[in-house]
């Protein structure tokens, strides 16, 4: 179950449902923010793909969603991490065409171009930490 | 990703996933629709045939309702439904507008190498050789007639390496086209083209000036591509180019009396005919031009071409994203 500590909200991913409560959440807290409908399902979108990647690649790992706010607009901070087996080469990662999914411009290629700001952490052996942040258009 | 799935597959998931929806699934339903989405862009479902499904499921779920208001609920919740179905749709275009612009950057790119090569080429070797003229005259001069003949044969072989250089370079970016802009380069293109193979080339040009470098590269690659289309393909006897101006557009039809083809084939055959076409239609799209293909088996050829003179598309499109 999704937990929430100071503004901050943590959604264990361990299989498709928990997909749909990150998503949940990550829209909720959108549209709280006065995030329009479509950049809300964009945001969304992106969590899904996070997440798919979660649990297709690391089986198991967290969302974590978090309100931002910079000088002039509120937005939404997601951070996807897991204790997979990381991934060797970022940049290939990132290319569209890498995965089957990338190739269609889905994946974490697809994910990056749904929101403003991207950032990715990997260690082979310990992990992925992939931090997005979407601010309200 | 799943198995990729037949439109009536994906009509019966659709239509699941909305009925649930509707019956107060909220984010798994939602969730759902995204799911039908990627699957649909996985099983390479077309855009338009996607709102078809849609609109099917639509014209089902408001069967049932009949007050005025249940009918404005279901078609909201049918619109965020459909949204989300979409959002996959909408990542892969992002993506594809970004292969677009690096196409473009990389097209660019190589424009600049190649004329970098063919200044190199021309003007560099060139010069070079003028030099080793020079030095082999001088030479020549203390020497007897016989052996005068033998430096005036290698003298002649260099010559003959300097035509060579200078036709390579040609054919890599003619200097023509930045000295003297388009018309005069076509023409120049036109009359090589006649003099080396069997087609007889004539140009006729109704354009003032200079237009803006890219829309001079873009139109001279165009033609130069179709003109090697016409020799490779087409069998023809004749080519007609006609350039003229609009306000605002230049219009450019490539006309030749060969074999034709149907437009279709052209584009989709992974052959060089089809290659060549994708190939212009892709220069056109970097500065927001059109093509239009008019052919049958037959009855020749005629590619029409309109491409606005400013071109202010090439360059936004670089900037976005």
């Amino acid at each position: 179950m999704a937990a929430e500590v100071e503004n901050e909200i943590s959604v264990p991913i361990n299989s498709d449902q928990d997909v749909v409560v990150a998503r949940h959440k990550g829209r909720g807290l959108a549209t709280e923010l006065g995030f329009s409908a479509s950049d809300s399902t964009l945001l969304a979108t992106a969590i899904s793909e996070l997440a798919r990647n979660i649990v297709s690649y690391a089986g198991r790992g967290e969302i974590v969603l978090r309100a931002s706010h910079n000088s002039d607009r509120p937005g939404v901070t997601v951070v996807a991490r897991d204790t997979g087996p990381g991934i060797a080469s970022i940049e290939q990662a990132l290319r569209d065409g890498y995965s089957t999914s990338g190739s269609l411009g889905l994946g974490l290629p697809g994910a990056r171009r749904l929101v403003d700001e991207f950032e990715i952490v990997s260690k082979v052996g310990q992990g992925t930490t992939v931090t997005v942040r979407k601010w309200k258009g | 990703m799943g198995i990729a799935k037949t439109t009536s597959d994906l009509e019966s998931l659709y239509g699941e996933a909305l009925a649930q929806y509707l019956a107060g699934g909220e984010e798994g339903a939602l969730h759902g629709a995204y799911e039908v989405g990627r699957l649909a862009l996985a099983s390479e479902v077309g855009l338009l045939d996607l709102a078809a499904l849609h609109h099917s499921a639509l014209i089902r779920i408001l069967a049932g309702a009949h007050r005025q208001d249940e009918i404005g609920a279901r078609c909201s919740a049918a619109s965020q439904f459909f949204t989300e179905c979409l959002s996959p749709y909408e990542m892969s275009q992002r993506g594809y507008r970004d292969a677009v612009a690096a196409l473009h950057l990389l097209n660019e790119t190589l424009e600049k190498e190649v004329q970098r090569i063919a200044h190199a080429v021309h003007d560099e070797a060139g010069q070079l050789l003028v030099v080793v003229y020079l030095a082999l005259a001088e030479i020549a001069k203390d020497l007897t007639p016989a052996m005068q003949a033998r430096i005036k044969d290698v003298t002649d072989l260099l010559y003959q390496v300097e035509g060579h250089l200078r036709e390579l370079s040609h054919e890599l970016r003619p200097t023509i086209l930045d000295d003297l802009g388009l018309v005069p380069a076509v023409r120049f293109l036109a009359d090589r083209v006649s003099r080396r193979s069997s087609l007889a080339v004539q140009v006729k040009a109704n354009l003032d000036g200079r237009l803006v470098p890219v829309v001079e590269i873009a139109l001279y690659r165009i033609i130069q591509e179709a003109l090697n289309n016409a020799i490779r393909h087409s069998q023809a006897k004749s080519v007609w180019i006609q350039l003229d101006e609009d306000p605002g557009r230049i219009v450019c039809s490539i006309r030749d009396d060969g074999i034709g083809f149907r437009p279709a084939a052209g584009f989709s055959e992974t052959g060089k005919k089809g290659l060549g076409l994708i190939g212009i239609q892709e220069r056109l799209s970097a500065i927001g031009g059109t093509l239009q293909i008019t052919s049958e088996p037959g009855r020749g050829t005629e590619l029409l071409i309109v491409v606005p003179k400013e071109n202010s598309n090439g360059n936004s499109n670089r900037t976005c994203r």
